[in-house]
């Protein structure tokens, strides 16, 4: 294979790239995650104003005096609003993606684990409602009940489980053919205690790297259904809604709509970087 | 074969009727009352009882929702409470200008995922990275970042609006007809919502893609292509793209489906007159019929996209029908 490596082309891949197993790097970007979640849970501690009330002039800029990211149009300070926007943004996706998981993981485990026609129905179930356009649904479902953030989280979650049902029922499958399954089922073990001892403990990994994985893309989802009106009402901070009811300041006050839509970047990308990385430390140890 | 593009076919019906149900469901218990939007507050007790009746308001639910599928099935989705028109009318005029948006920004996704996958320069490496990024960024601060740096500091792209004032098809059109001073205008209008679309596809398609060739590049066939002398064009265009294509375009055809789903914030950014724009109009006024309608015409064209990739590969590769 080295030979496809060394040929000098302009098109066309390596035919092996350098898996990066950096422990040290790897445990630094899984901290970031916890310290993503402890930002989150602090907002009310870190953030230096009330993030609802006007506190200084309109429109000030980052590095403002007091006013780190600058003020908004109607002067309320943009750091308090984009960390309560982070934990508002943050704890829902942790939120949706826990639900997706415990629902999800359930059917898929049962079906996994029982087979036969229950694994047949609730997989055909699964598929039925993976087919459907997610975000399409997830909208019709928060227009329908009006919007706010139980409703948005509730949305989202009911298009969110069949994805987790899908993979946890593969590796169940996969577990369940595997001498030490089998060895347990000809020692006599019941059905309830082979599931509880030997297949749950199997999918916890996947599980694990798959929600946090996950965690960036609900992030970009919520902000996407509160950038067109579908999250929290009015004046409680978020950060798609706040950048869509700052957009014609684009051009005079740019950092009144970036400096959120910046926070939700962030988020995601700690969110794919940490879910990699938590990817790699658990293929290391296997 | 032709069983499994039957069975293909049934379950995309299905899922057609799960969600005309979901939505039709969901209706039932959205705020707005279709009665007083026709009628207005003031109709007299006898208007509005007789009303009831036209629109089938008091039969049982699973009447009324044969009802409402077979008026779907006539191209009718009720009426929207804010324009006041048949949803299906608004949709005909809109759906034209999402149409062309999605089709360039697929194209505009297919090119960076393929220079995503094969392209070994800096300029490649380049390349990749800013997509990378650019995929972990809301397609709203994409658009904000693109209104920013190519209209206002640069001046080279409109920030809103499809140019012209031709609602229906306004690219394809002035191509057909030849006026070049439209199609240029209209392509410039279409750029920088495209590309802010055709990111995170391009990133998917292309880490898929790049995946499958370097698959193909270690397999025994390639070496023994080279070992023949085959120049090294030749053994990537005869015998390394063809062999790899495959996953690359499937992922190609689900994110053709995700766009359609994806365009609501793009449009309404960019004030793109489509279908996405119209959407995210009705939400703010409460108008369900409309959101009921754009999301049953949408989630159509996205089950329909992936039938139709899933039956194309299967003729492509038989193995899959298996």
């Amino acid at each position: 294979m080295s030979d496809a490596a060394v040929v000098p082309r302009r098109f066309g891949v390596r035919s092996r790239t350098p898996a990066v197993h950096n422990l040290t790097l790897n445990r630094v970007l899984v901290g970031l995650l916890g310290l993503v979640t402890l930002v989150a849970l602090g907002a009310r501690l870190l953030a230096p104003d009330d993030p609802i009330q006007p506190v200084g002039d309109f429109n000030l800029p980052p590095g403002s005096p007091g006013h780190l990211l600058g003020t908004d149009m109607i002067g309320r300070d943009l750091l308090s609003r984009t960390l309560w926007g982070i934990q508002a943004s943050w704890l829902s996706a942790l939120a949706v993606v826990l639900v997706g998981l415990l629902f999800g993981g359930l059917i898929g485990l049962v079906a996994g684990a029982a087979g036969g026609w229950v694994d047949n129905v609730l997989m055909r179930l699964t598929d039925l409602f993976l087919a459907l356009p997610g975000v399409l649904v997830a909208i019709a479902i928060v227009a329908a009940l009006g919007p706010g953030l139980v409703h948005t989280l509730l949305g989202i979650s009911i298009v969110w489980w069949p994805y987790y049902a899908r993979i946890i029922r593969g590796e169940v499958r996969a577990l369940a053919a595997r001498p030490h399954v089998e060895a347990a089922r000809l020692a006599g073990a019941s059905r309830l205690r082979i599931l509880r001892r030997h297949l749950l403990p199997g999918t916890v990994p996947t599980a694990i790297v798959t929600a946090s994985l996950d965690i960036g893309n609900v992030v970009l989802l919520l902000a996407g259904l509160s950038f067109i009106g579908l999250g929290q009402l009015a004046p409680a901070p978020e950060l798609g809604a706040d950048t869509a009811r700052a957009l014609t300041q684009l051009l005079a006050q740019w950092w009144v709509p970036v400096v959120p839509g910046i926070a939700v970047m962030l988020l995601s990308l700690v969110a794919n970087l940490g879910g990699d990385a938590l990817r790699g430390l658990l293929d290391g140890r296997r | 074969m032709i069983g499994f593009l039957t069975r293909r076919a049934g379950a995309a019906v299905a899922v057609l009727l799960i969600l005309t149900a979901v939505v039709f469901v969901l209706q039932q218990y959205s705020p707005g009352d279709p009665v007083k939007a026709y009628l207005g507050a003031n109709a007299s007790p006898a208007a509005v009882a007789a009303e009831r009746v036209t629109l089938h308001l008091d039969d049982p639910l699973v009447s009324r929702y044969g009802h409402y599928l077979s008026a779907a099935a006539r191209g009718d989705l009720g009426t929207s409470y804010r324009t006041h028109r048949k949803v299906t009318a608004d949709l005909g005029a809109f759906l034209p200008a999402t149409f062309e948006l999605v089709v360039v920004a697929f194209l505009f996704a297919l090119l960076l995922g393929a220079v995503f996958a094969m392209l070994r320069t800096i300029a490649g490496t380049f390349v990749r990275g800013v997509l990378l990024v650019g995929a972990t960024a809301p397609p709203f601060l994409l658009a904000l970042g693109g209104i920013i740096l190519f209209y206002a500091h640069l001046g080279w792209l409109p920030a809103t609006g499809r140019g012209g004032n031709d609602d229906g098809f306004l690219l394809t059109h002035s191509l057909v007809t030849g006026d070049w001073a439209q199609f240029g205008d209209g392509l410039q209008h279409v750029v920088l919502p495209a590309l802010v679309l055709a990111v995170a596809p391009a990133v998917s398609i292309g880490r898929i893609l790049r995946a499958s060739l370097q698959q193909t590049l270690s397999a025994d066939h390639v070496r023994t292509a080279r070992a023949k002398g085959l120049t090294e064009v030749a053994v990537f265009g005869r015998h390394v793209l063809r062999n790899s294509i495959g996953p690359g375009l499937s992922m190609a055809g689900l994110q053709l489906g995700f766009m359609f789903a994806g365009v609501v914030v793009v449009e309404q950014i960019f004030s793109w007159p489509g279908i996405g724009n119209y959407l995210a109009e009705s939400i703010p006024a409460a108008d369900y019929p409309a959101i009921a309608g754009v999301t049953v015409v949408l989630g159509a064209v996205y089950i329909v996209t992936n039938t139709v990739v899933d039956m194309i590969q299967a003729l492509a590769d038989p193995r899959i029908a298996l």
